[in-house]
């Protein structure tokens, strides 16, 4: 099992370190693994979630700056250790609202006594967010200001949280809230290919039902969808009991309080996509001129909003003067070239043209850019997933209940 | 007015306010220690926190450690948490300093606040002292029963840290909480069970079969971390109790099982068809076979099947190592269960269920786990390329399975390099007659992609895919084609362009090797460009090319030899590889030319020796002298006529060998296939080398009925034997293991069968990585608990006397390094009475009596035989014969699985005794091997043709054979055995009363040293006389107090005869020289199982009270 567990700044230094069991692991590990990743920019070691130093078997993962570096010297699910790390993660943005190098030293201590009780001798003890809210309350501006006036404010719960023990351990016993009321919010992601020809390679939506629930007591939901046999696959959120679903393909659980994922879902083989982009390139003698059009092309319905066309300029060109009839043009330290576009205008069509220099020596430009393209539409799910309705049962009083569904753009890619 | 920056700073202070920001930037500009004395929890807190922040820094803290455990007893549960975060941070560093802590865990224990006891349960356990081990394993075991399920949760958890001291006294008590765990009503207990189970005991899988229907429904209920491991351990004793499933894709690496099931029912007839389209090709069979066999344990035996097609093992025998998923209950809700977790949000739990469908399930409904994997390679992008190594695992068996999902493999322009290139090769493999086309598209995409490894990448993809679908290898050589064409590599990037353009050359190569003449046009393409091409490496392979099929079709013939005499010319300015094959090239194309062509053939190559006989390079001329050595008859040769006069004027050697060289039948390259595979989702199969600690699947059907029942006996028995067991080890006479241990070391045994696979694999993973030497992965054998009496309560208290006898014992080792004295005892043999055995009693045997007593000489036929001193005697009046010791019959003790058997005793049969006359006794000595089996062994007596069942008593005392050693090489092995290695166990000792007692009466003044004489002399003769053992030293203390005999140490050293580990033995005395001694035995070996019996039976021996002869 785990090992250690280091928190590393995008500078390589040591944040903090967490022993979990008693062969101690010492921290030239992290030495060792910030000189890999730095001698190997290219191979993207960064990136490789298992690696095997001359000592150990490393998880890493990277969020917002911040590397999770995680020890083991034995066979291990590796996915095990990665889960769990993103969980950490998760928690910790949750807690201090956010990661990065000062707010974790800042909230050094709550990420210690937060480590303690996910993982206990490198096995993970407690990680549902609940239980951890309920027995380390997360920094906030009244305790903070209590600390600052009094001195002396306690973090840690003095009792042990109901959850624990009770069989729906996501859901803090015996709560009370004034307005009940539960959202039901579809976030969709399209991920589409493109390719050279212009022709659609791939189309999918990877779909999150999300669900915000402010409900007293214990109550139980019966979610159900309109047409659920356009889903591909599904992933549950534990609360979800499995055997309605495999018998009438409907969501029965109780949920957690707040916002949580209730399900995801994977809709394939989709033919309608929102947003053309059709790039241009000719290029001869050390110049090549782009031009690139967007435009709807199935009309979803309602509006398309920001909407960002982002490519990478390869590396052979040395400068790119480009501009756009529509939006504005940004080309980054990194060679990263971004259109920002918001709307699209009724009268034209965006347009960005221009030319890209090639280095010396380079007469046409044989690599072709791939066109990320951002977008997000509210109101529409584009899968066409339609929820039939929400049954609330085991309610003190009658709840309110609230429908939203968005679209936004995935791995939306247009190659040229 | 503020400016920007300031602002920012300033609202990042008035951020960090009431934060412990300050804490972590400068944690020591206040005095911490003063802080620690505070009497105020709020300054307490505050020290604790800097202390915190500077571990967190990485410095070295401990120095405080004494002040912060004081704190241990605050009332405040902040404070305490902070205490117990910095002391299991460095109570190894500091065990005296933690040992003041204890009471106050012990106080918590009873707390009335759920959390406090389980804090405190959790920092006890994560001390690691071996002091207190006793301790935490109450307070385990107590929690274990505790009403709150978060306490029971951390008692699970609590077990591997006291697992992980490796005592052994505790491996029992250990096993039984987890049995109770696993027993719980509350899911999240369970599963933090199983993770407990899986690392201290994983192949005590009797423990899984008592729960093993209710393991399975809870399943789902668990928590997702728990899951995974259950789902693992489900999955092995599956397979250890039931074996493969016969429709799994598992089960067709045996072809004869299929032949056998042909006669089958209808269902059985369908799965072979869908075998049938499932495996394409002899290729992906024999790798199906090969990825199966690596899961399993015990491959050897099962390669031994194929290779002797069943004439060895009886078909019936294999097919009874499977069961059916359709049929098989165990097998079915498994699945059953594991299928829902399929939808699980997390990674592991989804990977882990796939792998037991993937290796359980039928084929047919394998495809089952296809779209979780799918969903999994976008839904978490962390554990992507964890998801894809499995998947192209997966892929390669079964190709047909991710087929119709070729969409999901295409690459994101985002995608990590390694994630790219894993998905070109799943690509690649998975690529079928009616995918070919799009994913050839596709290709040509990304062979514009800007990143040119990953533009090679896909180069080589191609090539791949046309070997394995060689229809479309046509297509795939015209695109690699254009890639070569001339005006797509004057790109300035040489070194990027480069690498794609060897790449297609490469694969090209490759292609045209499959079938060389249907490229024809391929080729002369190459040689065309080949004036356009730079890049030396390519140059060098297009001319290899040339060469190589320079007598293909109408049109090369004859441009070959105009190339090769351009590059004749231009052969100073080549590079060094393209040299290397315009000699090759020239060379071959001579071998194959006739008529005029071969004067033209011969010039050139003459021409390029010449030249390269002066090259700059050595290698080039090396080269290019063997060259014309070798071809030295064709060069010397005007025509064909004299080639043929060549051939007949015995120079055929040097032709036949330039015709090997160089002729057409060059052998083809294999190819090699990465062919280590280890099951899906280990970490072994990601990093591509066994993982220390990683176990293959047990084999199927180890386990047996027996087994179980055993298994089952072993915890739950000992509960109602403790008192039984407790007396009667002490006072059994003779035989040293009541009929309860009996039980208890058959076990042992079984086990160290299966814990032995485990252990193999160990050493080889060992062996084949020296990536990581760890010495800390979980041994199995130190699981297996032998010793009943450990099994109970009662052990516990009598482990505790016996750890204060321990420390008592250390203390006597400081005491050794005050001069002692070493002591003769003189010859000690006319004492050494060999215990004598009955084999039969004359009442039952017709008046036959035979003993026998184990013989201390070594057994003449192999040192690894234990020889036993064998007497038959005729107590009759009638003459006997035909007197002969044989072996029980075979077919039952067979029952138990054919592993097991190579383990059983062998013994070797006995020279027949023809006749005995009445009153006549006639000694024949027996080998035997024991393998270190405890339990009697049934050998069949035979006399006047009448047979008569006895049983042979095995002693361990002699499975040990004198090992000659000085004092100080002894305590030099003794030292490197310390530890898991090392046991103690306390007996007292009487034998030597009698004798002290009756010289005492002769009142001589030399009593004193007397009776040290004869306690040394009694215990030597009683060690020696049941052990076959050698008497390395006998040491007294010189400061000896009158009749204190306290400090008396006696070294024996032995090595065990199957495999020659030395065995070292202390016995040391306490107490006084006239009454009851108590004797501390202390065993230095390595083999922990055997160590321990050998001091259960010395134990037993030195307490048994004399026999009065």
């Amino acid at each position: 099992m785990l090992q250690c567990i280091f928190l590393l700044s995008d500078s390589g230094e040591v944040i903090l370190e967490k022993q979990l069991t008693g062969h101690r692991v010492d921290r030239s590990i992290c030495t060792w693994f910030w000189e890999q990743s730095i001698s190997q920019p290219d191979s993207n070691f960064k990136v490789l979630p298992v690696i095997a130093s001359p000592t150990h078997y490393l998880f890493q993962i990277v969020r917002e700056g911040i590397t999770f570096l995680a020890c083991t010297q034995v066979e291990m699910p590796p996915l095990l250790g990665i889960e769990f790390l993103g969980r950490v993660a998760d928690v910790l943005s949750d807690y201090l609202g956010g990661l990065n190098e000062d707010v974790i030293k800042d909230n050094f201590v709550i990420v210690y006594e937060l480590l303690d009780e996910m993982i206990d001798n490198g096995f993970p003890l407690t990680t549902e967010p609940n239980i951890l809210r309920d027995m380390i309350a997360p920094p906030n501006i009244v305790s903070k200001m209590l600390s600052v006036v009094t001195g002396n404010t306690s973090n840690v719960s003095e009792t042990l949280p109901g959850a624990t023990s009770s069989c729906v351990p996501w859901r803090t016993t015996q709560l009370k809230h004034t307005n009940n009321d539960v959202y039901v919010n579809l976030v969709e992601e399209m991920d589409t290919i493109i390719n050279s020809d212009g022709a659609l390679v791939k189309c999918e939506i990877f779909g999150v039902v999300e669900v915000n629930s402010h409900l007293s007591g214990i109550p139980d939901l019966t979610l159900s969808f309109a047409n659920p046999s356009i889903l591909n696959d599904v992933q549950f959120h534990p609360c979800v009991r499995f055997r309605p679903w495999e018998s009438e393909q409907s969501l029965s659980f109780v949920p957690p309080d707040g916002l949580f994922k209730l399900m995801s879902y994977r809709v394939k083989k989709l033919r309608n996509y929102p947003i053309y982009v059709k790039p241009q390139m000719s290029s001869e003698s050390g110049t090549c001129r782009l031009s690139v059009m967007v435009g709807i092309r199935n009309d979803p319905g309602k509006q398309v909003d920001s909407i960002v066309v982002q490519f990478r300029l390869p590396h052979c060109v040395s400068s790119a003067n480009l501009t756009a009839n529509h939006g504005t043009v940004n080309i980054l330290a990194d060679k990263t070239c971004s259109w920002s576009i918001g709307r699209i205008p009724k009268d034209k069509a965006p347009q960005m043209s221009g030319t890209l220099v090639l280095e010396e020596g380079v007469e046409q430009l044989h690599v072709k850019p791939t066109f990320q393209v951002g977008f997000k539409i509210m109101g529409v799910a584009l899968s066409g997933l339609k929820i039939n309705k929400l049954d609330l049962k085991n309610l003190p009083t009658p709840a309110h209940k609230g429908f939203r569904a968005q679209t936004e753009a995935g791995q939306y890619e247009v190659r040229s | 007015m503020f400016s920007q920056e300031n602002f920012s700073k300033a609202s990042t202070m008035v951020l960090r306010m009431g934060t412990d920001a300050h804490l972590y930037d400068d944690p020591d500009d206040v005095n911490i220690s003063l802080l620690l004395d505070s009497k105020f929890d709020s300054d307490k807190c505050e020290a604790l926190k800097r202390l915190l922040a500077l571990i967190a820094q990485g410095l070295d803290v401990s120095n405080y450690f004494p002040q912060v455990v004081k704190n241990v007893a605050s009332q405040s549960l902040e404070v305490k948490k902070l205490v117990y975060l910095f002391v299991l941070h460095y109570a190894e560093r500091r065990p005296n300093e933690a040992l003041l802590s204890i009471n106050i865990f012990q106080r918590d224990l009873g707390d009335q606040n759920p959390l406090v006891r389980a804090w405190a349960l959790r920092t006890m356990a994560g001390i690691r002292l071996h002091v207190i081990s006793p301790l935490v394993l109450v307070a385990v075991r107590k929690c274990a029963r505790d009403p709150s399920v978060y306490v029971r949760k951390c008692a699970a958890n609590a077990l591997p840290k006291v697992h992980d001291l490796r005592l052994e006294e505790n491996a029992s008590a250990i096993i039984e909480i987890i049995g109770i765990l696993l027993n719980d009503n509350s899911p999240g207990v369970v599963g933090a069970a199983a993770a407990a189970f899986a690392s201290i005991c994983p192949n005590n899988l009797p423990l899984i079969g008592r729960n093993y229907k209710r393991l399975c429904e809870i399943l789902p209920d668990v928590e997702e971390w728990g899951q995974i491991i259950l789902i693992g351990i489900l999955l092995r004793y599956v397979i250890a109790r039931h074996g493969l499933a016969k429709e799994s894709i598992m089960a067709s690496l045996l072809p004869n099982i299929s032949l056998n099931e042909k006669t089958g029912s209808e269902s059985d007839t369908d799965y072979l068809g869908i075998k049938k389209k499932y495996e394409i090709g002899i290729e992906e069979t024999e790798l199906v076979g090969m990825v199966s066999r690596s899961y399993l344990a015990g491959q050897d035996k099962y390669l031994s099947v194929l290779d002797n097609n069943s004439d060895v093992m009886p078909s019936e025998h294999v097919s009874s190592l499977f069961t059916s998923s359709k049929n098989d209950e165990s097998v079915k809700i498994l699945l059953h269960c594991t299928s829902p977790l399929l939808w699980s949000r997390n990674s592991a739990v989804v990977l882990a269920a796939a792998g037991v469908h993937w290796i359980m399930a039928p084929m047919e409904e394998i495809s089952k786990i296809v779209k979780p994997l799918l969903f999994l390679l976008r839904s978490s992008d962390a554990s992507k390329y964890v998801v894809l190594c499995n998947i192209q695992v997966f892929a390669k068996v079964m190709p047909s399975l991710f087929a119709p999902n070729i969409e999901d493999f295409f690459i994101n322009s985002l995608d990590a390099y390694q994630v790219k290139s894993l998905k070109l090769e799943i690509l690649s493999t998975i690529a079928i007659d009616a995918s070919i086309s799009v994913i050839f598209q596709e290709f040509q995409d990304y062979v514009r992609d800007p990143d040119r490894r990953f533009a090679a990448d896909t180069v080589a993809a191609i090539g791949l895919c046309a070997k394995r679908n060689p229809q479309v290898a046509k297509t795939c050589v015209e695109g690699l084609l254009t890639l070569i064409s001339p005006k797509s590599n004057n790109c300035g990037f040489a070194d990027d362009e480069a690498v794609v353009l060897i790449q297609a050359i490469t694969s090209i190569k490759d292609i045209l090797k499959q079938d060389p003449a249907s490229h024809e046009n391929a080729i002369i393409f190459l040689i065309r460009n080949l004036d356009t091409i730079k890049v030396p490496v390519a140059r060098a392979m297009i001319v290899w090319i040339a060469g190589e099929y320079n007598s293909i079709g109408n049109i090369i013939p004859k441009m070959v030899p105009v190339v090769l005499r351009f590059l004749a010319r231009s052969f100073p300015s080549e590079p060094i590889e393209t040299k290397y094959q315009i000699l090759n090239a020239a060379a071959k194309v001579l071998l194959n030319s006739k008529g005029e062509n071969f004067d033209t053939a011969k010039n050139t190559l003459s021409y390029v020796l010449e030249l390269a006989k002066f090259d700059l390079n050595y290698d080039v001329r090396d080269r290019a002298r063997v060259l014309r050595k070798l071809l030295s008859c064709y060069l010397a040769s005007s025509g064909i006529e004299e080639k043929e006069k060549a051939d007949n004027n015995e120079t055929e050697i040097p032709v036949l060998l330039a015709e090997n060289v160089f002729g057409e039948n060059m052998k083809p390259s294999t190819e090699t296939v990465n062919n280590r595979f280890y099951l899906p989702g280990s970490l072994s199969q990601i990093v591509f080398h066994a993982a220390p600690g990683y176990e293959p699947l047990p084999e199927p059907c180890s386990l047996t009925e027996s087994d179980m029942v055993k298994g089952l006996e072993g915890p739950g028995q000992t509960e109602v034997n403790d008192s039984d067991v407790d007396s009667g080890s002490l006072n059994e006479e003779g035989s040293y293991y009541s009929e309860d241990s009996v039980t208890a070391s058959t076990r042992t045994d079984d086990e160290s069968a299966t814990s032995e696979t485990g252990n193999n694999n160990n050493n080889n993973s060992n062996n084949t990585d020296s990536l990581i030497s760890f010495a800390d992965v979980s041994k199995p054998q130190e699981e297996t608990n032998d010793v009943s009496e450990l099994m109970s309560e009662g052990a516990l208290e009598s482990w505790l006397d016996d750890g204060q006898g321990r420390s008592q014992s250390q203390s006597h080792s400081v005491d050794e390094r005050i001069p002692s004295a070493r002591i003769s005892i003189g010859d000690t043999s006319a004492r050494i009475k060999p215990k004598i055995y009955t084999l039969l009693d004359p009442t039952y045997g017709n008046g036959l009596k035979v003993e026998y007593k184990y013989s201390f000489e070594a057994s003449t036929i192999s040192p690894s035989l234990v020889s036993v001193d064998t007497f038959f005697q005729n107590c009759s009046s009638d003459p006997m014969s035909k007197l002969i010791l044989t072996d029980e019959d075979s077919e039952s003790v067979d029952q138990g699985s054919s592993e097991s058997k190579k383990d059983e005793p062998v013994f070797v049969p006995m020279e027949e005794i023809t006749a005995l006359e009445p009153g006549q006794s006639i000694k024949r000595v027996i080998h035997v091997h024991f393998h270190h089996h405890l339990l009697p062994l049934k050998l069949t007596l035979w006399c006047n043709d009448q047979k008569h069942p006895v049983k042979l008593r095995p002693d361990i005392g002699y499975f040990i054979k004198p090992l000659i050693m000085n004092l100080d090489a002894f305590s030099q092995k003794e030292s490197q055995l310390p530890g898991m290695f090392e046991y103690t166990r306390s007996c007292s000792f009487t034998d030597h009363l009698a004798e002290v007692a009756s010289d005492d009466k002769d009142g001589d003044m030399s009593s004193t040293k007397d009776s040290f004489l004869i306690i040394c002399q009694s215990l030597a003769s009683k060690m020696l006389s049941n052990a076959n053992l050698h008497l390395v030293s006998v040491n007294m203390p010189v400061d000896a107090h009158l009749n204190d005999a306290s400090g008396l140490c006696l070294r024996f050293s032995g090595e065990i005869l199957s495999n020659s580990i030395p065995c070292l033995i202390s016995v040391m005395v306490h107490g006084n020289c006239f009454e009851l001694l108590n004797a501390s035995v202390k065993i230095n070996c390595e083999e922990t199982v055997f160590g321990l019996n050998l001091l259960n039976r010395i134990v037993n021996f030195l307490a048994e009270p004399r026999l009065t002869s």
